[in-house]
């Protein structure tokens, strides 16, 4: 009896410290890592997704609140002085995990300006296709709604052997377009100051007329 | 047995991959280059000696029964640890390494050293035995890894080092060309040993079947030690 509480007594005092040093350490590296990811992987993968820019998306980033206590990075895309496309990343159940997908939404006509893979833990040789640019290039100007499968009645084809995968990234698309959706009004008003402007320039111009 | 002989005998009498043969599978797996060779052996031992600190200095308290279960929340914990480190300021690293970082955690020469030496001496031997292991271990990565980077890319820590013309033999960075390196290095320290036992007057067994002796480096093993 004497040697069980003393074993459980032994493993339970192991197990809190080494919870205790964890937690610490999880906390206290969040904002380090964050800027790790930005740099490596968001970074990048941002750049594929807009190629001609006038600003930096990631340093004019905004976070946005969504439901459930959650943030959202949002990246804007500035061109000829107003905001032209916001690039926002969702993710979606892959065959081997969460596939993580930077989407860059056009703000003009909603549609797709491009997409790139941020993280994807699919099986390689076969999933890890989805980040290929064969595939990626299938979404380029693509509206919203025709982003599924073609067996699901849209228009991108899946990778052969991969379906999974394919439909793992097309969920990722759809998540991140409906934090678009719901963002949009608020992505609008951050950031179009100049549209503003524009706009009043146009009544301007009629009432002169 | 002293700090320094603990020290040195896991950078050449028991260096871990290439005599004990223990934690082959990241030594087979993430050397394609020298780089990641060194960044794994340098977790490695980062895990290592902190390990066997620890478990040294609790090993009073530490019931029998419970101690495998005891070892690996220690070396699960520093491993976690290592992960987060790793992702929060070596982030391009973490990405070549990937599953190999947790998988510290089961890699044999953790648990070993910490049931087979921690567990039974003072803390300042467990930390020269944590030290010369994990740096046996980073050296022998780091030099599979050059060599194997060398071979199938022409170059060394990413620097080229051929001209335009080298033609890279590919197949030094898949697994094949893992077990190749291994095989051929494996071969070439117990011919160097074997060489060296003749030199110090001792008889070795040539023909198979003699158990420990084939191998050559009986009397630098431990194994042999005890069988002896």
């Amino acid at each position: 009896m004497k040697s069980i509480i003393k074993m459980v007594s032994v493993l339970s005092v192991l197990c809190a410290v080494a919870g205790f040093v964890l937690s610490y350490l999880k906390i206290s590296t969040v904002t380090p890592i964050e800027n790790q990811l930005l740099t490596y992987v968001q970074g990048p993968a941002i750049l594929n997704v807009f190629k001609d820019v006038e600003n930096s998306p990631i340093q004019e980033r905004k976070s946005f609140a969504v439901g459930g206590g959650k943030n959202i990075n949002v990246f804007p895309a500035i061109k000829d002085g107003k905001l032209f496309g916001v690039a926002i990343e969702g993710f979606g159940q892959g065959f081997g995990g969460d596939i993580g997908v930077m989407v860059g939404f056009n703000v003009n006509d909603d549609s797709l300006i491009n997409i790139d893979i941020t993280t994807h833990k699919e099986t390689p040789g076969l999933g890890s296709r989805v980040s290929e640019d064969s595939f990626k290039k299938q979404f380029e100007g693509k509206p919203l709604h025709a982003v599924l499968l073609k067996s699901q009645g849209g228009e991108i084809d899946a990778i052969s052997g991969a379906t999974v995968s394919s439909n793992g990234t097309v969920l990722a698309i759809n998540d991140a377009g409906n934090q678009y959706k719901a963002l949009k009004k608020e992505i609008i008003n951050t950031w179009n100051s100049g549209a503003k402007n524009e706009f009043l320039q146009g009544i301007h111009q009629r009432a002169v007329e | 047995m002293s700090f320094y002989k603990e020290f040195t005998k896991g950078l050449w009498n028991e260096l871990p991959p290439f005599r004990l043969l223990l934690g082959l599978c990241p030594v087979l797996a993430i050397t394609k280059t020298a780089q990641n060779g060194l960044g794994m052996g340098l977790a490695v031992l980062f895990v290592l000696v902190l390990s066997n600190m620890i478990v040294s200095l609790v090993r009073g308290i530490i019931p029998k029964k419970v101690r495998i279960a005891c070892f690996i929340i220690i070396a699960a914990t520093l491993v976690v640890a290592v992960e987060l480190l790793m992702q929060a300021y070596a982030y391009p690293l973490y990405q070549q390494l990937g599953i190999f970082v947790p998988l510290i955690v089961v890699n044999c020469i953790i648990l070993g050293r910490a049931e087979a030496f921690a567990a039974k001496n003072p803390v300042n031997l467990a930390i020269a035995d944590g030290l010369g292991m994990g740096i046996g271990f980073t050296l022998s990565l780091t030099f599979l890894g050059s060599v194997r980077e060398i071979l199938g890319a022409g170059s060394i820590f990413g620097v080229k080092l051929f001209g335009e013309s080298f033609e890279p033999f590919t197949m030094m960075v898949e697994a094949p060309g893992a077990f190749i390196c291994l095989g051929v290095i494996l071969a070439f320290m117990n011919h160097l040993s074997k060489i060296q036992n003749r030199k110090r007057g001792l008889i070795i067994g040539d023909k198979l079947g003699q158990g420990c002796t084939v191998c050559g480096g009986c009397t630098a093993c431990s194994r042999g030690k005890a069988s002896a």
